[in-house]
């Protein structure tokens, strides 16, 4: 009989562990389980100004347009003060930010002053 | 048959559109001829080299998918590709030319060779496939695309990733659908993304030409040495947003043992570790 400790072998392991990077410095912040798991809402939101509907609805009524995304009390605050680096650390990732960025007219150099600012 | 006779390595970035879409006086003027003048290179290699066909291994950047169902590999087998509205606007250039019955025989042979790739009949495709694209196959004079292209997209936003080695080995699956196909052509492997950049949190901006350059000098001559990388050690050597390096990995595991680096440019500038590399393959 084989135990389990026997199918797991240290390849595996090793395998397993490499698909987790759990080394890097805090302030090099992945995209995974807990940041995506966070930042669903807001990542939904941002990603609906790729519609051009969308983004006219943004410029429109920027209340109305966050009401479509079961977004929190403070998500939309974040969005409100163009809080970049706290919608970062709420699991927006760059690639839907840079969408927002487009809608807000803030350049991404803007984004990235910020960010850096911050830390 | 099918023969695998070029590669190409390209960073993509909405940087690179925006000079291209400006004109030759920019995309000439000293700020963007060391990384336009090697496309021209490159441009003028692909030329005669007359190839049928393109396959693009790239990213997207949620401009088609998106964390509802976040696909490890997508596969395009459609016989156009319209170019995706990142949140701008579209580019105004017609959709990209595709070939379904190539798409199809690479779906099957990868599903053969244990890839199964998320299989797109519909696919936009955004600036991963259409910031090097145009220098290459682009024919301005006549507004059209020159070479039909199969799209290939690995996930290289959402952890868990696909590993470097995982990368590699999906290159040479691919090659193995090429050689497999009946049909006489001729088909470069494009491979997009990095070279060094963070575009998140406090490091935002943050460049690394060394590695780059190293990157590029192993993939030339010890490509399989980069399959011992982990992300993690990509993240620390070229930032977050540099493991799309993984896409130039698949492209040289498609080229097979004998490709030799023919143009290879780099040009830090900026937020980008810009890098351009052309292989030959002997025929």
């Amino acid at each position: 009989m084989t135990s389990s400790t026997d199918e797991l072998t240290a390849d595996y392991l090793q395998r397993l562990a490499a698909v987790q990077p759990s080394d890097l410095p805090a302030d090099l912040d992945l995209f995974s389980e807990d940041t995506a798991t966070r930042g669903i809402r807001l990542n939904k939101a941002a990603y609906s100004l790729k519609h051009a509907e969308q983004r006219e609805l943004f410029a429109a009524d920027e209340e109305r347009w966050m009401e479509q995304f079961g977004l929190t009390g403070e998500e939309r605050d974040l969005l409100r003060r163009r809080d970049w680096i706290g919608l970062w650390r709420g699991g927006m990732t760059i690639y839907v930010m840079v969408k927002l960025s487009g809608v807000t007219g803030t350049p991404l150099p803007e984004i990235g002053k910020q960010m850096r600012e911050a830390g | 048959m099918a023969r695998v006779i070029g590669g190409i390595g390209a960073s993509h970035a909405p940087s690179m559109e925006h000079v291209y879409d400006a004109g030759d006086d920019v995309r000439r003027n000293d700020e963007w001829e060391p990384l336009f003048g090697p496309f021209s290179e490159v441009s003028s290699w692909l030329a005669e080299l007359r190839p049928d066909r393109l396959v693009v291994i790239y990213n997207d950047h949620m401009d088609e998918f998106f964390l509802n169902a976040y696909p490890t590999f997508a596969l395009g087998v459609a016989d156009s590709y319209p170019v995706a509205d990142e949140g701008f606007g579209a580019r105004p250039f017609p959709p990209l030319p595709g070939d379904a019955a190539l798409g199809w025989h690479i779906a099957r042979s990868l599903v053969a060779d244990e890839f199964d790739p998320t299989i797109c009949q519909e696919l936009e495709v955004d600036h991963g496939v259409l910031s090097p694209l145009p220098m290459v196959d682009f024919a301005e004079g006549e507004g059209a695309w020159r070479i039909p292209i199969v799209p290939l997209a690995v996930n290289v936003i959402l952890h868990p990733l696909p590993t470097p080695r995982r990368c590699w080995k999906l290159g040479q699956a691919v090659r193995r659908a090429i050689l497999s196909y009946p049909e006489d052509l001729g088909v470069v492997v494009v491979g997009t993304g990095g070279l060094s950049h963070q575009l998140t949190g406090p490091r935002f901006g943050a460049v690394t030409p060394e590695w780059d350059q190293e990157f590029m000098r192993l993939l030339a001559e010890d490509p399989e040495r980069l399959c011992d990388y982990t992300h993690e050690d990509l993240i620390k050597l070229g930032g977050t947003e540099s493991v799309e390096v993984v896409n130039w990995l698949a492209m040289r595991g498609a080229l097979g043992p004998e490709a030799t680096a023919k143009v290879t440019a780099y040009y830090p500038h900026k937020i980008m570790g810009y890098g351009l590399q052309s292989y030959a393959v002997a025929a």
